[in-house]
């Protein structure tokens, strides 16, 4: 790890200013991406901003049919969380399963949908749920806010505050793990909102994307058997040692089915 | 030529199978069947050749080294006692495997016993920690030490107890003079070998020896390893359902150490089968360089095991123990990779059969 300077801030505000101050400054939510990749010595911010101190991006509410979860909220709260397990069951499991215990203590939503890797579990949901991403100079539509492999739309001294996920009648989250790191070789979302059914997938390609062959396919019906005449193209798909594009393709109707059969 | 030294493989294979439930598995793989599951059973039977070695052997078998132990057991006048090993042990236990047989052997508390290994500025020059040897050839050498301090005591004993060293005989850390209430306890001679005021002319002072041990045959573990697994063939994903050992490790010194190495060396062996592999890019960068990547078997990966024994007594090793440490990683490769195949129906599957290469074999035996 190379030498920063550490900026520890108490608003939303301060945290703003001292990026706006900074070098090359980097915020710093639960720090499970961003420190090993310091260590690693593949960044080297000049200056860590520390969000940890900001009440007002923590903490859950549930109103109006609507799940607001504070950006600093970690996936051990959310799991935990009775609000989050009543409302919206797929979420908290989602939540509950990412990482281990100790990642799952320290990662944040924020952080996870701010850094956008490629296999990360939540940025299916705030895809298929059709959430809201709320930052400190605007509101961001779940659909257009992943935007590229690791990118996303938010500008460099914008600040999520927190994602809310509307309500859905039924969701399923259903993950196929890297044996190794446990993220996601292939992740899809099902989520049954007011009538249409939305689905979205991570890990299979280089961005979480919302699946609209399987939409099409499924036709707002959570029948799984549907899937099946989608298709899926291979070529669009990651390739690594753990699952080749031609099996990744697989494994995206296989969970798609088992979200859907999990939602009825 | 070396001979197996003992074994009962129909006892070990037996065994396995009672304990694996064999006899119902149909019923089992019928019932995950109804599941759209495919069920496997796997069997292997293995016997090792352990204990390495004798030097003659290794010689014969163009070996450079000699692969005798030696052992060093020093009973101090406080009437504390440091073994000193030139195997080492690096979480198998034998710190305390060792202790107790210093402690049956001298019959002394086992909190008085320190075993000392690894640090080369203390410890004698020593052969090695593998093989499942350390044991079965050094403890040997740390039980022929404390037979020359026992021999050594009863020369001390008779001259303190004013009796024929051949009427002296030791037994529960005591001297006695047979067929009399005379006595002496092993820590009063120890002391009295460092303040021989009164003491047997030509005898050395100090209680202290040393011995080396080259094994006159290898030992042969032997035994059945039995692995049941459940395969989706959507995904390809292997869940091992149940795990049965049985295994002929001759005399268990410690049963709880040696069921420990038997859970470990499994892990092992399930990681290998189904996990574990280091893959290089094609400009020769290591891919696997961390835990991200690379597939360590962890608790998840496993289930409970199911372990138990079927000891025979091998003639040739004076301790009548064989080694236990590699056992798990040798039984279960084949028992996993057997199970493997027999749920998909193929005949061969290679290793690590990730759930990628199980899916294309099913895809394949689906088609055949």
């Amino acid at each position: 790890m190379y030498e920063f300077s550490y900026k520890n801030v108490d608003s939303v505000s301060a945290a703003v200013e001292a990026m706006q101050a900074a070098d090359d400054g980097k915020f710093l939510a639960g720090g499970q991406t961003m420190l090993p990749t310091m260590k690693h010595r593949l960044a080297s911010p000049s200056d860590i901003i520390d969000l940890g101190g900001i009440d007002e991006l923590k903490g859950i509410s549930v109103n109006a049919g609507t799940v607001t979860i504070g950006a600093m909220t970690t996936h051990g709260e959310v799991a935990a969380s009775a609000d989050v397990q009543n409302a919206i069951p797929a979420l908290a499991k989602l939540a509950g399963n990412i990482g281990d215990p100790a990642v799952r203590n320290r990662g944040t939503i924020g952080g996870s949908i701010a850094n956008n890797d490629p296999a990360a579990d939540y940025p299916s949901a705030v895809i298929a749920l059709g959430a809201t991403v709320k930052t400190n100079q605007r509101e961001i539509a779940g659909d257009d806010f992943f935007t590229g492999m690791f990118e996303t739309a938010l500008a460099e001294d914008e600040i999520i505050v927190s994602v809310s996920f509307p309500v859905a009648e039924s969701a399923a989250y259903m993950k196929f793990e890297n044996p190794a790191s446990r993220y996601a070789i292939v992740g899809v979302f099902v989520a049954k909102t007011g009538g249409s059914v939305r689905v979205a997938v991570t890990g299979a390609t280089p961005c979480a994307h919302r699946a609209l062959r399987i939409e099409e396919a499924l036709n707002g019906e959570l029948n799984s058997a549907a899937v099946d005449a989608a298709e899926i193209p291979v070529e669009k798909m990651n390739s690594d040692i753990h699952a080749s594009a031609e099996y990744r393709a697989h494994l995206v109707k296989v969970m798609a089915k088992r979200a859907v059969e999990a939602c009825v | 030529m070396q001979c197996y030294d003992s074994g009962d493989y129909n006892a070990a294979l037996d065994k396995a199978l009672d304990l694996a439930a064999y006899a119902d598995f149909a019923a089992r793989a019928e019932e995950a069947k109804a599941r759209g599951k495919r069920r496997g059973i796997g069997i292997s039977s293995y016997v090792e050749a352990c204990g390495i070695a004798p030097s003659a052997a290794v010689g014969q078998l163009g070996g450079g080294v000699g692969l005798w132990e030696s052992a060093q057991v020093r009973f101090n006048p406080t009437g504390n006692v440091q073994v000193f090993t030139g195997t080492h042990s690096h979480g198998q236990g034998h710190e305390t495997t060792f202790a107790q047989l210093v402690c049956d052997q001298l019959g002394v508390p086992i909190e008085n016993i320190e075993v000392i290994h690894g640090d080369t500025a203390k410890t004698q020059f020593g052969m090695g920690t593998y093989g499942s040897r350390s044991l079965a050839v050094g403890g040997v050498a740390i039980a022929k030490a404390c037979e020359k301090l026992i021999a050594k005591g009863k020369k001390i004993a008779a001259h303190a107890l004013e009796a024929a060293e051949g009427d002296i005989e030791f037994a529960d850390g005591s001297f006695a003079v047979a067929g009399t209430d005379k006595a002496m306890s092993i820590g009063e001679v120890a002391f009295n070998a460092y303040v021989p005021h009164s003491y047997p002319e030509g005898v050395e002072p100090g209680f202290d020896e040393n011995a080396f041990f080259d094994p006159t045959n290898f030992s042969f573990p032997a035994g059945t390893h039995i692995c049941e697994v459940e395969v989706d063939p959507d995904t390809g994903g292997v869940e091992i359902i149940k795990y049965s050992a049985v295994d002929d490790f001759g005399k268990l010194v410690n049963p709880m150490i040696v069921e420990g190495q038997v859970h470990g060396g499994i892990a092992h062996g399930v990681g290998q089968a189904l996990l574990e592999a280091c893959r290089y890019d094609s400009d020769g960068q290591l891919i696997t360089a961390s835990f991200m990547d690379y597939t360590m078997p962890r608790a998840d990966n496993l289930p409970s095991f199911d372990v138990d024994y079927a000891p025979t007594h091998p003639p040739d090793n004076p301790l009548g123990v064989k080694g236990c440490g590699e056992a798990g990683a040798i039984g279960a490769p084949p028992a996993v990779i057997n199970a493997i195949a027999n749920a998909l129906g193929v005949k061969h599957i290679d290793m690590p059969a990730t759930s990628e290469s199980v899916w294309r074999a099913a895809q394949s035996a689906a088609q055949a």
